[in-house]
């Protein structure tokens, strides 16, 4: 290389940028994804150990109510309305264990478009609430936020209508947390978008592998329908 | 707040670290996931998908056993989680034929992105289709890998866990891409790949080497040429090597003729 296109080479950047080659972009990029890797991997262990005590009873009350014939409504905004999805799909179609009743509802497009267009956005889960929901069910807002307004009026609706009522929160919990209409949240410390939802998505899976454990033990089979004496079973 | 004790069975399946030391790689994230090439494979692949986005590509993302995961990789490109950054073009495919939905959606310069295991039968049928259609392919997944070359871009993650996709391991490798890709759109000196020189042993058109064709029409006559598809557009070639051929076969194709069928299971 000339001197005369080293004294220049400042001039311009481009050309540079172009000889160098995408080397140093692709091993800066790696390690950047190597250290989130590690900071959400973090996060995740600190988020189920804070969060411990809460799982289980959250598990072991959604699976009083799935054992009493209740069922499970999931719902979120956005990215968070795709997890909400992904959590439903792992009750309602699991790989092992038992299927129970889990609903996304965002799933619709004419549901969410006539509620969003009829009575405004901030609606479309409370009304689907008020036309589905029995006091033996479960609904389930994810938010990274948790002061999504039609999150907020949904577990409202469903807190007055007996429904156990979760909710997924990130930074401080926003509403959520402190919403006397909120049974159970879970709130995930961090400022970070990405990293709260890879978390929700581990409390989820925590969350239904307990409900899971204790449907198998037999644990949560529903008091009304369990004979009290001998005498009163009409089967063997 | 409970305080019932967490049985000895929940702990070990579970790995609630503060009340006993579990393995990290139990159900969360493991802090080494990307370890072992997949840190570097994933920056490989954000680069591609920045250029592609760069001259215009639209990103297909598909996801049949786990669907969530298409719309939410699609999201994430369309309505990006930090203000400022770039809206790109996304959707997911979710009909129940997705290799036909792909097929009449994606053009030359588009990328497909699936989210699936490597015995999909769909993703595999789409992923081997789409250098025919001009697109880049990126496959995520996690369990038994698929074959080498089984996609442009393989981002694959070392867990036997069938229910990996849903403890937001899959989740934080699209999100990733998402962020590394918007990195990528900082160095605009780098957007544009080199372009190919010509010399006698490498160059696709001065070579032997057949370029990968969809069969679009058939020929209607006995020595008609057939209309197909390639990563350049469409074409009418000679098929009277590999006649008969019908509409969905691929073929791959040089100067201008069909030297042979690729049969539906063969790789690429």
């Amino acid at each position: 290389m000339s001197t005369d296109t080293e004294g220049t080479g400042f001039l311009y950047p481009f050309i540079d940028a172009q000889e160098r080659g995408p080397d140093s972009l692709l091993d800066d990029l790696a390690a950047s994804a190597q250290s989130k890797v590690r900071e959400s991997s973090a996060l995740q262990r600190s988020t189920l150990t804070d969060c411990a005590d809460l799982v289980t009873q959250a598990g072991t009350r959604m699976a009083e109510r799935f054992a009493a014939g209740g069922r499970m409504y999931a719902f979120g905004n956005g990215g968070s309305s795709t997890d909400a999805a992904t959590f439903a799909a792992l009750f309602a179609q699991p790989l092992t264990g038992r299927p129970l009743p889990a609903i996304n509802l965002a799933a619709d497009q004419a549901v969410l478009t006539a509620l969003g267009n009829d009575v405004g956005f901030e609606l479309v889960f409370s009304r689907q609430i008020i036309a589905h929901s029995s006091n033996r069910d479960i609904a389930v807002a994810m938010s990274t936020s948790g002061s999504s307004a039609d999150l907020m009026n949904a577990l409202g609706e469903a807190s007055r209508r007996g429904l156990l009522t979760i909710g997924f929160a990130g930074y401080d919990g926003g509403q959520m947390a402190d919403a006397s209409e909120v049974d159970i949240c879970f709130v995930v410390k961090s400022q970070s978008i990405h990293r709260i939802q890879e978390s929700q998505a581990l409390l989820g899976y925590e969350l239904w592998s307990t409900v899971q454990r204790h449907l198998s033990s037999g644990e949560s089979a529903p008091t009304p329908a369990r004979p009290t004496s001998p005498s009163q079973r009409d089967t063997p | 707040m409970s305080t019932q004790a967490i049985p000895a069975d929940v702990q070990a399946v579970s790995g609630y670290a503060g009340l006993q030391p579990a393995p990290a790689s139990v159900a969360g994230i493991p802090p080494d996931m990307l370890d072992g090439g997949l840190a570097r494979d994933l920056s490989d692949a954000s680069l591609a998908l920045a250029r592609r986005f760069h001259a215009g590509a639209t990103m297909w993302c598909i996801a049949p056993q786990w669907e969530p995961h298409a719309h939410h990789m699609a999201v994430e490109f369309v309505h990006p989680v930090i203000v400022g950054k770039r809206a790109l073009p996304a959707f997911a495919l979710c009909a129940p034929d997705v290799v036909a939905q792909a097929r009449v959606s994606v053009r030359p310069g588009d990328i497909v992105i699936a989210v699936a295991a490597a015995d999909d039968r769909a993703v595999r049928d789409l992923m081997r289709r789409t250098p025919a259609w001009g697109g880049l392919s990126v496959w995520i997944g996690s369990g038994a890998r698929p074959a080498a070359g089984s996609a442009d871009h393989v981002l694959w993650i070392d867990d036997p866990n069938p229910l990996a996709p849903a403890t937001g391991r899959f989740v934080i490798m699209y999100h990733l891409l998402w962020e590394l890709t918007h990195v990528c759109f900082e160095h605009p000196g780098l957007l544009t790949p080199p372009v190919a020189e010509c010399n006698d042993e490498v160059c696709v058109t001065c070579s032997d080497e057949g370029r990968l064709a969809e069969v679009i029409l058939a020929p209607s006559t006995p020595f008609g040429d057939a209309l197909v598809r390639t990563e350049a557009g469409e074409e009418r070639i000679d098929v009277t090597m590999v006649a008969p051929v019908t509409p969905g076969d691929l073929v791959l194709i040089h100067a201008g003729s069909a030297l042979t069928r690729l049969d539906p299971e063969m790789g690429r």
